[in-house]
């Protein structure tokens, strides 16, 4: 791992490089531009808040629009720096058999250029704030940590799928298969407040409940979202019970996913 | 001193065919697990056995057919890739000009690209700002730095990319062919380029290329690698000098498989077709091959299909890669046949102390008739035949020089001199 970093300090004109060109590809001959990358969280808190009006989801004293916009820019983040990384090395094809340089720069520069978008979610963030009156706290100085986090969530998926993808591409299919129901199992429509109530408070679930619980938060998703909500909309502290399985998994998945990178990675010339 | 490249035992394998299939690769995994043997196809060994080392400064050429392992060991050396056994070390920064150009955007402009792949290519954003104009001016761009590179011509990408690879600082330089890029002009500046990074930087280069004269003319020592050995390794003149003759045999092998199909190849009017081609000696035996500066007799045999009149034959001899080298037909000696009756016609030439120097060597042949001497036949690449000469090294050249030296004022020559001007 400290060699990791080492390279990683040693290539980071590389990676900015590699991040400016893929923002730069991404938008080059498009009208709309940098605009498309808030155009997703966007219509998707749209959605959500019609269909809120349905459904009814407590959202406690935070309008809901902002309520599942501050979800939206972690998880997006997340979601997208996840399956660009998955995808970068299969996509840089003519670079891996042309050109050797330490190849988790490839998954790591595919996340790394997902935080320019999140910083542009991040600015209408603020904006939808002001528009609803809403000051964020001195606790707002979490949010780089929670980021940094985010970052070695998405490379824990990042580092295994990409090499998986190598060899079979079905990985690189079904990846927006599954970041889509797990969608569903993150606090991102509904807040994690709820969840908590029905699991701790009413115990839903008997004797199961505490366990559930506990299953639920293994996604480091959950932790991530409810504390970006917590610190941005909420200015209370972050609620380390919830981030504390999900941390756990990650403190175990990323070494593993980052050995099985490199043990493929001497033959990824070979196989692509 | 350390060699800057050293490679011992390596071998490198592939496993042919299409990748396994998930089940295939679980009933394997299953099988080893169980202590029993997996059902693989035999792998494909790209490299077998090599081992090698280039000392600093050196000027290393590797040359071989298709297939016989070059861009394999490139790989290996510039890490892309990884031997399946034997170890690969090398001492020094490599800059591998692999294939120049990969890695360009094409939406991007061509300053953009140069940025983009100086970066990939292990130079700092400050070194490429230094480089930056010599880049422009070398590729011969300035006008067009800033228009998309997918609006450039191929030949335009090509200058660019071999103007940035060849701008990165380092001690190794692994080439691949690259020489061959644009225009003849601008041809002749790459080579006058590599050779400035070799003789006066001092670099230590590795290059690979068809092109044997150019190695031959770069390279300090070469490597023949054959189906993934080394078959040669030693002075350039020698190493290329037995590439040239295998590849001789190679060609000329091939050649006489596909005569049959050379002959529907011509272009023939219809009024007359060429039957045979014969080498004869003085005796009119028929020679295999042609020894160099010997009288060897061409024999043709063509059916007049009509009445031909106001005939003309030529022949000429033109290398494998169609370099026509010299060419003589009946009307240049003053002969011109008024009528051939139709039937068979066999034309006879005699060619004195055949001239060129040793090779392989294929024929074209001419029939031209009527009063504007219209082409009633021609075609080329025909009877692949072999120059052999005395010497055990083969001359450079297609023609042998003869020179009578001298100096003013005059001096006398050592004898060891002597014995060398005599030799020819």
């Amino acid at each position: 791992m400290a060699s990791t970093l080492a390279d990683l300090i040693t290539h980071r004109s590389l990676i900015a490089t590699l991040a400016w060109k893929n923002i730069a590809i991404r938008y080059k001959q498009a009208y709309l531009g940098i605009a498309w990358a808030v155009i997703k969280p966007v219509t998707l808190m749209l959605i959500f808040t019609l269909m809120k009006t349905f459904v009814g989801i407590d959202s406690g004293d935070i309008p809901y629009p902002i309520l599942t916009f501050a979800a939206l820019v972690p998880w997006i983040f997340f979601q997208e720096s996840a399956s660009e990384g998955v995808n970068s090395v299969v996509g840089n094809t003519a670079l891996i058999k042309k050109i050797y340089f330490p190849r988790e720069i490839f998954p790591i520069t595919a996340v790394a250029t997902k935080l320019i978008e999140l910083g542009i979610n991040s600015l209408i963030l603020a904006a939808l704030m002001a528009w609803y009156g809403r000051v964020p706290g001195i606790l707002v100085l979490w949010v780089p940590l929670i980021v940094a986090y985010t970052v070695l969530v998405a490379l824990s998926i990042a580092f295994v799928g990409s090499a998986l993808n190598v060899y079979y591409r079905d990985v690189g299919q079904a990846l927006p298969v599954l970041l889509g129901l797990m969608m569903y199992a993150s606090p991102v429509i509904y807040p994690l407040g709820l969840v908590k109530d029905k699991l701790l408070v009413q115990q839903a679930a008997g004797e199961w409940s505490q366990l559930l619980y506990t299953a639920y938060t293994l996604n480091p998703l959950a932790g991530i979202i409810d504390t970006f909500q917590n610190v941005v909309l909420r200015d209370s502290a972050p609620d380390f019970g919830a981030l504390l399985p999900g941390a756990l998994a990650v403190a175990v998945l990323l070494p593993l996913s980052y050995a099985f990178f490199k043990r493929a990675e001497s033959d990824f010339a070979d196989v692509i | 001193m350390q060699p800057a490249i050293e490679v011992s035992h390596v071998t490198k394998e592939y496993r042919l065919g299409a990748l396994q299939s998930l089940k295939q690769t679980a009933l394997n995994a299953g099988a080893r697990l169980l202590g029993r043997r997996a059902e693989e196809r035999p792998p494909f060994k790209a490299l077998d056995d090599v081992s090698f080392s280039i000392q600093p400064g050196d000027v290393a050429g590797i040359i071989g057919h298709n297939g016989a392992g070059k861009s394999t060991l490139l790989k290996l050396l510039a890490r892309i890739s990884t031997p399946t056994r034997g170890k690969v070390s090398v001492n020094g920064r490599i800059a591998p000009l692999i294939e120049v150009g990969a890695g360009f955007v094409p939406d991007f402009t061509g300053r953009e690209n140069v940025y983009l792949n100086g970066s990939i290519l292990g130079m700092s954003r400050k070194a490429i700002d230094l480089k930056f104009d010599d880049i422009v001016d070398f590729a011969e761009m300035a006008e067009f730095i800033d228009t998309p590179v997918k609006r450039y011509s191929s030949g335009m990408q090509v200058k660019l990319a071999f103007a940035v690879a060849t701008s990165i600082e380092a001690e190794i330089l692994i080439v691949d062919e690259v020489l061959a890029v644009g225009d003849l002009a601008f041809q002749r500046k790459c080579f006058d380029r590599m050779e400035d990074l070799i003789k006066r930087q001092g670099r230590t280069v590795l290059l690979v290329s068809h092109n044997i004269r150019q190695v031959e003319r770069l390279c300090r020592s070469v490597m023949l690698l054959d189906h993934g050995r080394i078959v040669a390794l030693g002075g350039a003149k020698e190493v290329c000098t037995m590439f040239y003759e295998r590849n001789d045999q190679k060609i000329g092998e091939q050649l006489r498989a596909s005569a049959s199909r050379q002959t529907r190849q011509a272009t023939s009017s219809g009024e007359v077709e060429l039957l045979s081609i014969r080498l004869l000696d003085a005796d009119d035996q028929a020679l295999s091959h042609v020894q160099h500066a010997k009288d060897v007799t061409v024999e043709l045999q063509f059916a007049a299909h009509t009445k031909l009149s106001n005939v003309i034959f030529g022949v000429g001899v033109h290398t494998t890669d169609f370099l026509y080298l010299a060419d003589k037909d009946t009307e240049d000696d003053g002969i011109v046949y008024d009528e051939v009756l139709p039937g068979q016609i066999t034309v006879r030439c005699r060619i004195r102390e055949f001239p060129i120097l040793p090779g392989t060597y294929c024929f074209r042949v001419g029939v031209a008739v009527g009063p504007v001497y219209r082409i009633a036949f021609y075609a080329e690449n025909l009877h692949p035949f072999q120059v052999t000469g005395r010497h055990s090294t083969r001359p450079q050249g297609f023609f042998p020089l003869e020179l009578e030296w001298s100096t003013s004022p005059q001096i006398l020559p050592a004898e060891r001199g002597a014995t060398t001007l005599n030799a020819e």
